[in-house]
């Protein structure tokens, strides 16, 4: 049973297309980046596997559910924004919020909030910094024991320092209850740590989904003369040129030809090679 | 769930709260100022007995009536304009707030179903609002009453201001402005776009509906010869229609009537008619009866009851509307 799965998912707002025909499934245990440009669809797909979205066309089904304008059980959300009332404490908060939930549990949230430095429970959810208030957030998604985790955006506007400190609330969760994880963020280099699995978005398409060790193996990164690119074989994904060197990103790639250096990605390169992609289709189109 | 939405509004509650605790203390001290006014004045009798029974000299009454029109006036404000605030602080911000801030993302990925939600918050936010505006508005009925004839009574049930704030009828305006605020705060997701809109939608409505209700309740109608002296005119009733009858018992068109009455006026001679003359001229001419229809005072609970029937039932559909609204949020 596939905690997320989409179906041919498209979300239309007015005449812009911000999800289209998007398949895919998650496995289970898997912790999911969920990778693409501003704009790509990322948040828009994150809220409709909440519920809070309604897909236009297609179907999205959490643990073989349909999504239907309700979030499921086991499914828990942070939204980009924290969304956490600003005015009350947060024990008020954690009241409030268990009040609206049938499954809670109160030693978690309290495990997840003694985390690190603490949060103050006295403290107007207002005033924390960043790092605290994504970690009380983090603390409310948990608190309903959930068995799929989405994350949009949990990295944003976090300093370095509360960055890796959320990347340990939500890896030790994923190490204690297995717990399935999407999350979307620009920063990849901190996705790469704790992520297992890539679903890169784009134009509202998926472009690449699948483990990353995979992924990685499956491309390559060939630097060479820029005269003797035609002799080169495979999916070409993107290239960099200058007036000799071209540097080109290679799905399927045979080994490399005579006079060519050829390693494999890291998932930097990679994604920055889809992402540039993209980027010079729509700007042909 | 009560006691999160209970905590969200804490504020507005206390705030209700407070608006209660100064209005009884400002009204029953008002209040009493006035009964000594009254009693030192000897104008007691005055309360109870019609204006014209009224014994006390009449520039002692007109002292009295001009030293507290004002106080008089700002009390039924209050109470007409009590639904309005209610609509415009209460219900418009109650959701658009949640949605400009996106807090209601928190409560739609919950277990909790966004029905259920809506209805605590339309719970906490209306049932403390209805139960301020009751208690107000049965001070200022306290108050007037003692008042009686030398307040704002005297003008009858019927007058706009007190049929305004008298029975059910502000129940029915305050669900009906809170209902609105809420709906456009739900559609239009803006809280100073909700409390704007809100107020002017309800301010139009309350006044373009004022009127219908008069016709829904069935009114009375009586008819005198047309010598007769009796006043049709109906003390404190509403009067809805008042006209002519010929010896067929047709209505006879006004400016017809009004011909037809000048014309007796004066004889065929061209000298001015005698009252007998003029009242025996009217008949011959065409002019059998004179007919009125009417609600009397007594029957203004009915019309009450229609008024508070028709914003309430308008409430309903827009609360409908604010949960169907909702459950396509995003």
């Amino acid at each position: 049973m596939n905690p997320l799965t989409a179906t041919a998912v498209g979300k239309r707002y007015r005449t812009r297309w911000a999800v289209r025909d998007c398949s895919f499934a998650i496995p289970e245990g898997k912790v999911v980046a969920l990778v693409g440009p501003n704009g790509a669809g990322k948040s828009t797909l994150l809220r409709m596997a909440a519920g809070l979205v309604r897909p236009t066309t297609g179907e999205l089904r959490t643990f073989d559910t349909p999504v239907n304008g309700r979030i499921h059980p086991d499914v828990s959300f942070l939204a980009q924004n924290r969304s956490l009332y600003r005015d009350l404490t947060v024990r008020e908060l954690t009241r409030a919020v268990a009040a609206m939930n049938d499954r809670w549990s109160a030693d978690r949230v309290r495990e997840v909030l003694g985390l690190l430095a603490g949060v103050d429970y006295d403290a107007k959810v207002g005033t924390l910094s960043a790092g605290a208030l994504t970690q009380v957030a983090i603390a409310m998604a948990l608190g309903r024991l959930p068995r799929l985790l989405l994350l949009d955006e949990p990295l944003s506007d976090l300093d370095p320092l509360a960055r890796d400190e959320t990347l340990r609330i939500i890896m030790t969760e994923v190490a204690d209850r297995g717990t399935t994880v999407v999350m979307s963020s620009h920063l990849l280099s901190d996705l790469r740590e704790v992520c297992d699995h890539i679903l890169l978005i784009d134009g509202g398409r998926v472009q690449v989904d699948g483990d990353i060790e995979e992924v990685l193996a499956r491309h390559r990164i060939l630097v060479g003369p820029v005269a003797e690119e035609s002799t080169v074989e495979g999916t070409l994904v993107s290239a960099t040129r200058t007036e000799r060197q071209a540097t080109l990103l290679l799905r399927e790639a045979r080994p490399a030809p005579e006079g060519w250096a050829g390693t494999e990605p890291d998932l930097e390169s990679l994604v920055m090679g889809y992402l540039r992609a993209s980027r010079e289709r729509r700007s042909s189109a | 769930m009560i006691w999160a939405s209970w905590r969200r509004q804490r504020a507005q509650l206390i705030t209700l709260l407070g608006m209660v605790v100064i209005g009884a203390g400002v009204i029953t001290l008002l209040r009493s100022n006035m009964i000594d006014a009254i009693n030192s004045s000897q104008l007691a009798h005055c309360v109870t007995q019609a204006i014209d029974e009224c014994s006390a000299p009449a520039e002692v009454q007109k002292a009295f009536r001009t030293e507290w029109a004002t106080p008089f006036q700002t009390a039924q404000i209050l109470i007409i304009g009590l639904p309005a605030l209610i609509g415009v602080f209460i219900g418009a911000p109650l959701f658009a707030r949640e949605l400009e801030q996106g807090t209601h993302v928190l409560a739609f990925t919950q277990s909790v179903s966004r029905t259920r939600w809506m209805v605590s918050k339309l719970v906490v936010a209306l049932v403390p609002a209805l139960i301020v505006l009751i208690v107000l508005q049965y001070l200022v009925w306290w108050w007037l009453t003692a008042a009686g004839a030398l307040g704002p009574r005297l003008n009858g049930s019927f007058n706009p201001v007190n049929f305004g704030i008298d029975h059910v009828s502000p129940v029915g305006y305050a669900l009906f402005a809170f209902a609105l605020g809420t709906f456009v705060g739900v559609v239009s997701r803006r809280t100073l776009v909700a409390m704007t809109v809100g107020l002017g939608a309800f301010v139009v409505v309350r006044f373009a509906l004022s009127g219908l209700v008069n016709d829904l309740v069935p009114a009375q109608r009586r008819e005198v010869p047309a010598g007769s002296d009796v006043d049709l005119r109906q003390g404190g009733g509403l009067e809805l229609e008042f006209g002519w009858l010929n010896a067929s018992g047709q209505p006879i068109p006004h400016d017809k009537v009004s011909a037809l009455i000048q014309a007796c006026k004066s004889t065929p001679s061209g000298t001015p008619n005698t009252q007998e003359g003029f009242l025996a001229c009217l008949p011959q001419s065409g002019l059998a009866k004179k007919y009125t229809s009417f609600i009397p005072e007594s029957q203004a609970w009915q019309v009450h009851l229609v008024d508070a029937a028709i914003f309430g039932g308008l409430a309903v559909l827009l609360l409908v509307g604010t949960a169907w609204a909702l459950r396509r949020q995003s």
